[in-house]
């Protein structure tokens, strides 16, 4: 009788041994169940003609009339489309071509009586008159009858104007408006007031300068105070793409996540965290084409391949959500990412040096591609501060002081990997005002020149005689990171050779962009990316009137520079406008509000199965012009991943192998207590 | 029980308000309703007026005890209302999230604790011998080794080098296996050293006990000692340890989800507090103290039902 509860011990140990033994094999077992293989997306997605790329955060919106940040720009611009686009190839200049437009806006001055501060004064303003093509179509979606999108019409441009200017509606570019076209900002007041009582705002009240042809439905009129020339690139941002009424009035706030567009995709999917899917849309205008003419080099570097055919050239754009730079750069090299950019976490295994792309990207088939930004980066001083700012000469010379002390290509080779050119003027390349000969005299590194204007400042070796101290020069930031903290010693080594103590003050961007609007600070580093190609869009960045909460966040204020921008804001781009651009290059480079710093470049490397790639700053409709040869793709992906099971063979046989001593303890332990209790038994 | 549970959920209520209150005020101490205003507005320098606008649409004009008042009030009624950044429907959100989060954290959970039972069981087997300071040994490197190493490591062999899985990425339906076998294997491993040792703890404490020593001189042996009577006995730390946890395998990790491209609710989680989005951080904050206290409460039923001797009253 003895003997049985250890006979249930013995298959208790048992069935646990042969657990123990199984637990690896169940583990291999799942894992060549579960496909065992690394493609991230559904079965056969790989071979359709698909574009795969990533997207770096989660994207806040898809509200043509509230995105603006640069990861969701592919998404809405894909959606919808504009008045105007850029041309695909051509560059330095950008042209501006019809897209939903029918033909160029008619301009023609236009006498009008607007009020400043309380007066009436008449003045002549602009009236431009806009013809839409005919037959375009809204995308099918549920808020239009019977689910078909319906015909575009000039109301439906009107209509995206005043959902800029609801004040419910975040936009931020309404500014660039409100202030230009006639009534705008009346009718804001209005509606802010009823936004105020939590009433929503009224479509249906006019705005002057928005008119519609009651004899063509196809043709719009804007009327503005003052002649406004950047107007035609502002018809080319997805703020002006039309707007159906019915999906506004259907998906009310959803409609951030609900586009409802004309453009060559609609969206697919969207999975928070996840995924974006765009696909072709069948409504698509269908007399849009790849360009026949280029940029020189670009038949060469066959980019006109594909001229002539109908758009968009792929089928689906799928966007994953990727944070981490590390993952998406192990999926293109997987070739499930068609593109990537070259960034610090990379920059080892992608580049043999700043320009050259390394072997093993090489024998991939991989190429790179120069990535030209419209884009400048700078210190500022504040122009208010009563030692750093001011326009006085010695003021001035103090800061011409620090200019000269700072190296651009030292920060250019820390921050950026050594891509982006230093600047020595606002006016970025590729932009008209650009003068590749000119040098700044006072961004030409030179500690001497530096410690010379120095004792002319009456700062001999940094140190003011009044009170026999060092100068110091807050340094006003939003770094936290390690790379960030970096930047900041490399600051305060350069501008320190000077004697100059530099006090770094850090806060997070919140709390920086606070600093800025309250003129609260010394000194900062910041950025300017261009909204259009036009040098308005940087040199207004120095006009009085434009202090924060407008660009002009250094509150630089020079009358005669003031003059000499509105003379040139509305000139078209001749000898004339560019002369007027070097008197003021050069007022501002005596004054030295800035430290000019570079113009950012960056680098992304293509696989060899992604045709028609040429990056443009300004415009994000890329995805329509892009090829993909599945078949390459689908060769390579297969060539390059195919799973290696050797390693996963090898470690359950050691597991197995190894548990075996330890089986034979537990085996021997039982048997010799089965022995010794039989024993006793007998 | 009853009684107690209802004990239990009544004492939640001043635990939560406290919680939400300190979420509150720690959120205000790193942020003006500015600065949330700013973070979420997209123009480049957004004017006074926009900034103003922004803050009475979403409630943030008000003074600060009325805000907290009536956040606490949506908060209490389960009205997480919506997100500051985008406007999206909180609840819903949570709700679309929280599945793939419990997939990979409720797979990882139990073969995390499957498989460190039975190395404990193994080691607790073998104490004394060279596979006892061998595992011990292995189970302090695995403790030392910091959790996004585990990430990078697996991400690299597993999924780069060996291409067994994907290295990222989330597919719904019959595919999703496919998708969180990696990040499962992460965290399985990464939390195999904390819990082997823990356990093995465990039940040696439980070995030392006198009725152990009555069995082996009534002549028990080693194995239904430790798998009948010792593995019984040490189910009570065992629990408290693990079931309290369960409820929070719905609020996912943040570090393997962001990693792994997972969309659950750490990836939620990480995106709100990146974004200063208050609304989504409160309620967020909410639902995890729910979810703990409700953890505890089953932790105190499953003693009841584990152990005889525990009443609950």
């Amino acid at each position: 009788m003895e003997i049985l509860p250890d006979m249930d011990n013995l298959s208790v140990t048992r069935s646990r041994t042969r657990l123990l033994r199984a637990a690896p094999l169940c583990l291999l077992a799942v894992l060549l169940l579960s496909g065992c293989n690394n493609d991230p997306y559904p079965a056969g997605e790989s071979a359709s003609s698909t574009l795969f790329v990533t997207m770096g955060a989660e994207p806040k919106t898809f509200d043509p009339s509230i995105g603006y940040d640069a990861t969701v720009g592919p998404v809405i611009d894909a959606i919808y489309p504009d008045y105007f686009q850029y041309h695909y190839l051509k560059r330095d200049p950008f042209v501006l071509q019809l897209g939903l437009g029918a033909t160029d806006p008619e301009r023609a001055p236009y006498p009008c009586t607007v009020t400043v501060n309380g007066k009436k004064v008449r003045k002549t303003g602009e009236s431009w008159t806009f013809h839409i093509k005919h037959g375009l179509r809204f995308q099918d979606d549920p808020c239009f009858p019977n689910g078909k999108g319906r015909e575009i019409i000039a109301a439906d441009f009107v209509y995206s104007f005043k959902r800029m200017a609801d004040p419910a509606v975040p936009c931020p570019v309404v500014s660039y408006f409100s202030d230009k076209i006639l009534g705008m900002s009346h009718y804001q007041d209005v509606n802010s007031a009823l936004v105020a009582k939590k009433q929503p705002a009224d479509y249906s009240l006019p705005i002057e300068g928005l008119q519609l042809d009651p004899k063509d439905p196809y043709t719009f009129r804007i009327l503005l105070s003052d002649p406004y020339p950047q107007l035609r690139y502002l018809m080319a941002m997805h703020f002006t793409s039309p707007l159906a009424h019915e999906a506004v009035e259907k998906y009310g706030k959803d409609l951030a996540f609900h586009p409802v567009g004309c453009g060559p995709f609609v969206l697919a999917e969207y999975v928070p965290r996840g995924r974006i899917v765009l696909k072709a849309n069948p409504n698509y205008r269908k007399d849009d084409f790849y360009p026949s003419d280029g940029a020189p080099g670009d038949r060469e570097a066959g980019l006109l391949e594909d001229a002539g055919k109908q758009l968009p050239l792929i089928k689906e754009v799928r966007f994953t959500i990727i944070r981490e730079g590390i993952t998406a750069w192990n999926q293109f090299q997987q070739g499930y990412l068609d593109v990537a950019g070259v960034t610090q976490d990379n920059f080892q295994q992608a580049m043999s040096n700043p320009t050259e792309i390394s072997p093993d990207m090489k024998r991939k088939g991989i190429r790179l591609s120069k990535q030209p930004h419209i884009e400048i980066s700078y210190f500022g001083f504040n122009m208010t501060d009563p030692l750093w700012g001011g326009y006085s000469e010695k003021q001035r010379k103090l800061r011409q002081a620090v200019s000269l002390a700072v190296d651009s290509q030292e920060i250019i080779d820390l921050e950026s990997l050594g891509l982006g050119e230093p600047a020595d003027s606002v006016i970025p390349p590729g932009i008209f005002g650009f003068d590749k000969s000119y040098k700044n005299p006072y961004r030409q590194f030179n500690i001497e020149k530096a410690k010379q204007l120095l004792v002319e400042a009456g700062y001999p070796n940094g140190i003011d005689p009044q009170t026999g101290d060092r100068l110091v020069l807050n340094y006003d930031n939003y770094a936290t990171s390690a790379a960030g903290r970096q930047f900041i010693a490399l600051i305060q080594r350069q501008i320190g050779k000077l004697g100059i103590h530099v006090e770094s003050r850090s806060t997070l961007l919140p709390g920086f962009q606070d600093k800025l609007d309250h003129g609260q600070f010394q000194f900062f580093y910041y950025g300017w990316i261009a909204d259009y190609p036009d040098p308005e869009n940087f040199v207004f960045m120095f006009y009085g009137p434009n202090k924060r909460p407008g660009p002009n966040a250094n509150a630089y204020a020079n009358p005669k520079y003031d003059a000499l921008f509105e003379q040139m804001r509305a000139m078209p781009d001749n000898a004339q406008r560019l002369k007027i651009i070097d008197q003021m290059r050069d007022i501002v480079v005596e004054d030295c509000p800035w430290i000019y710093v570079d113009y950012p470049e960056s680098f992304g490397l293509v696989h060899s199965w992604f045709h028609n790639y040429k990056p443009n700053p300004v415009a994000n409709d890329m995805a329509k012009y892009y090829r993909i040869d599945t078949a390459e793709r689908a060769r390579k992906q297969a060539e390059w991943n195919r799973p290696n099971y050797i390693p996963a063979v090898v470690v359950v046989a050691l597991l197995i192998f190894g548990s075996l001593p330890a089986v034979n303890v537990v085996k021997e332990r039982t048997n010799r207590h089965v022995r010794r209790n039989s024993e006793g038994a007998r | 029980m009853l009684t107690y549970i209802i004990r239990r959920v009544l004492y939640a209520i001043p635990i939560l308000i406290g919680v939400s209150l300190l979420t509150f005020i720690l959120f205000y101490a790193s942020a003006t309703p500015d600065t949330i205003a700013r973070r979420n507005l997209s123009a480049k320098n957004p004017t006074r007026k926009q900034l103003d606008q922004w803050k009475q649409q979403h409630g943030y004009d008000k003074p600060l005890p009325q805000q907290f008042v009536s956040h606490m009030k949506g908060l209490l009624l389960l009205r997480f209302g919506n997100s500051d950044a985008n406007g999206e429907d909180i609840w819903g959100r949570i709700r679309v999230s929280a599945f793939p989060s419990f997939l990979v954290a409720f797979l990882a959970f139990f073969l995390g604790l499957l498989v460190s039972i039975v190395l404990a069981l193994a080691q607790a087997y073998f104490r004394g011998t060279y596979l006892d300071y061998y595992g011990t040994f292995l189970t302090v490197l695995l403790l030392s080794i910091v959790y996004v190493v585990y990430i990078i490591a697996f991400q690299f062999i597993l999924a780069k080098i060996l291409k067994y899985f994907p290295i990222a990425g989330y597919q719904s339906g019959r595919d999703a296996l496919r998708f969180v076998l990696l990040p499962v294997m992460v965290q399985v491993v990464a939390g195999l050293g904390g819990g082997v040792r823990q356990f093995r703890t465990f039940l040696l404490e439980q070995m030392g006990q006198d009725y152990v020593r009555t069995a082996r001189a009534k002549g028990v042996s080693e194995s239904a000692i430790l798998f009948k009577h010792v593995l019984k006995n040490a189910a009570i730390p065992i629990l408290t340890v693990t079931v309290a946890t369960i409820p929070l395998l719905f609020t996912g990790s943040i570090l393997a989800e962001s990693f792994f491209g997972i969309p659950g609710l750490g990836n939620y989680l990480f995106d709100a507090i990146g974004s200063q989005d208050f609304a989504v951080v409160r309620a967020m904050v909410y639902f995890g103290t729910l979810l703990v206290i409700f953890g505890y409460i089953l932790t105190d039923i499953s003693y009841a039902l584990f152990d005889p001797r525990v009443r609950l009253e």
